[in-house]
């Protein structure tokens, strides 16, 4: 698996869209530095400017949005120039090529939630509107790492999507319609979208000021829910990949 | 134990309501070259892909290395190398990379097999230029790189020299030559160029909407499709009696009572008609026929010819 996930990266080199999707690990940290900069505040709570720059638009919409397109990326190459036979040929197996390519998903959520992490410090320290706290930053980490993580998993629906489409364009609204219905799923009910769970798992110990939750907090709920989607999702993604040939 | 390293029996494959292939029996040995000739759309790339699994087979069987193709087996797979349609890579990589990628899936250890692969298909190692600027016969050499990069004991190649100038055509038909005769690989070839197959077959089969009508090897039919004399006459024992007397040459075939085919065409045949009227034989007809395998191809397909 791990020279298949090698191989994966070897794959993305010169995509520099890779680079820039990255980059958007910085907007909502930007944003939260203006927005306390308008208000001209200082020594506000840690949480407080973090629930800005990390945990709430990042987590509902830029990252699994990010990830949607990343999952189009992996997919599509194979998928327009027919290459998926020569895979077959070598033999590849399509667990693995599936898996491989969900963790490449799942490294490069950590690297974005990383540079969110590091970002939200950065934009919340140096301005001196955040007084530097080891931990608060472990706290931040520890948060990103958990976004990171799950919201990988969360995205497998999108991953097995992308197997299926040939165009671009379909999979980007594929990933923008399921992005934005976790988001206002999550008043509704909790324990429907994947995306849903993951606030919910994020946000289980009420440590989060303002990241309210409709329903009742039920981890295995959350877990379950992710679980049986991904695993959905990998089912429909063996049928598909054994019928591409 | 036969020494059949492909061996096809009743393959079938229906898609919708189309047989693509129609009960096909075919039979590779190992250490030849076999050719699939055929029309565009007569089902050879099916064929193939039914060899490597890459398509469900509807009935019928389909045995490599003596072992039956279900899906993708693991053991049989390492020893193929295939070309399949026109090769895919990725644009965003140099052909060097590429084929380090595939290296890589294969784990293929011999150091140096990228480059030399590189080499035999004349593509340059460790060049800039990314697949995406390939031209369609860059594309094609590549592809065929990746095909021999293990080192494979089988190959199975569909039209590989598509989109190859002529000078590569001549360059990749001679080294798939070499890899037959100096490495003894068991080669399959589809094409719909009858030169190109009758220039490097060992065996041919001959397939049109996916019924395989022909497999022989190409020396039968060379012989069956080269010049002879074509001789009608009164008395067929006699005549062979003559031949091989007189004529020394016992390279002829009866046909019917009436009709022989001398394939020794340096015999002359006016004097051969001059002796056969003088021992009271009749000549009813007699004249050089010259059937290629073109004319042979129109005859078993009941069509047109084939470039």
């Amino acid at each position: 698996m791990l020279k298949l996930v090698r191989i994966e990266f070897t794959k993305l080199r010169r995509k520099k869209l890779l680079w820039l999707m990255l980059l958007s690990a910085f907007i909502m940290p930007f944003f939260a530095f203006l927005y306390f900069c308008y208000f001209g505040e200082t020594g506000i709570e840690p949480v407080a400017f973090y629930k800005w720059s990390a945990f709430g638009f990042t987590m509902f919409i830029i990252l699994p949005f990010v990830l949607g397109m990343l999952c189009t990326i992996l997919m599509y190459n194979e998928q327009r120039f027919d290459m998926l036979k020569q895979l077959w040929i070598v033999p590849v197996s399509r667990l693995g090529y599936f898996f491989s390519k969900f963790f490449v998903v799942l490294i490069y959520s950590v690297c974005f939630m990383l540079i969110t992490a590091i970002a939200s410090v950065l934009f919340s320290v140096l301005p001196g509107y955040v007084v530097f706290e080891w931990d608060s930053i472990f706290f931040l980490l520890k948060k990103c790492l958990e976004i990171a993580l799950f919201t990988a998993f969360a995205m497998l629906p999108v991953l097995a999507i992308a197997a299926v489409q040939k165009s671009y364009i379909m999979s980007v609204c594929v990933t923008l319609i399921y992005a934005f219905a976790g988001f206002f799923m999550t008043p509704i009910n909790m324990y429907i979208h994947p995306l849903s769970c993951v606030s919910v798992i994020i946000a289980r110990n009420g440590d989060i000021p303002g990241l309210t939750l409709p329903q009742t907090v039920h981890i295995p709920m959350a877990l379950l829910c992710i679980f049986l989607w991904s695993f959905a999702a990998t089912l429909f993604a063996m049928v598909i990949l054994s019928r591409r040939k | 134990m036969n020494d059949f390293v492909i061996e096809a029996k009743q393959l079938t494959k229906i898609y919708g309501k189309q047989k693509a292939v129609n009960c096909v029996n075919l039979h590779v040995r190992k250490g030849r070259v076999y050719g699939l000739l055929g029309r565009n759309g007569a089902g050879k790339t099916t064929i193939m892909k039914l060899i490597l699994g890459l398509t469900s087979v509807t009935s019928g069987k389909v045995a490599v290395f003596g072992q039956n193709i279900r899906g993708r087996e693991k053991r049989v797979f390492p020893r193929i190398g295939a070309i399949i349609e026109t090769p895919g890579f990725y644009p965003n990589l140099t052909g060097t990379e590429n084929l380090e990628i595939f290296a890589k899936l294969r784990g293929t250890a011999a150091p140096g097999a990228v480059k030399n692969a590189l080499e035999i298909v004349g593509l340059p190692c460790k060049d800039k230029k990314l697949f995406g600027k390939y031209s369609l016969g860059m594309k094609q050499r590549l592809g065929i790189a990746n095909a021999i990069l293990h080192d494979p004991e089988l190959l199975i190649l569909d039209e590989p020299t598509n989109g190859l100038d002529p000078i590569g055509i001549a360059e990749v038909r001679d080294f798939i030559k070499r890899l037959s005769s100096e490495q003894g690989k068991t080669i399959l070839i589809s094409s719909h160029i009858l030169s190109e197959i009758a220039l490097l077959a060992d065996d041919i089969g001959i397939i049109d909407c996916g019924v395989l009508l022909e497999e022989s090897s190409m020396n039968e039919l060379k012989k069956r499709n080269s010049k002879y004399i074509l001789l009608q006459v009164s008395d067929v024992p006699k005549t062979s009696l003559i031949l091989e007397r007189e004529f020394h040459t016992k390279d002829y075939s009866v046909q019917d009572e009436h009709t022989l085919r001398i394939y020794d065409t340096s015999l002359n045949m006016g004097e051969i008609n001059k002796f056969l009227v003088m021992q009271n034989i009749t000549v009813t007809s007699s004249g050089l026929c010259n059937d290629t395998l073109e004319d042979y191809f129109k005859k078993i397909t009941g069509g047109e010819g084939i470039a």
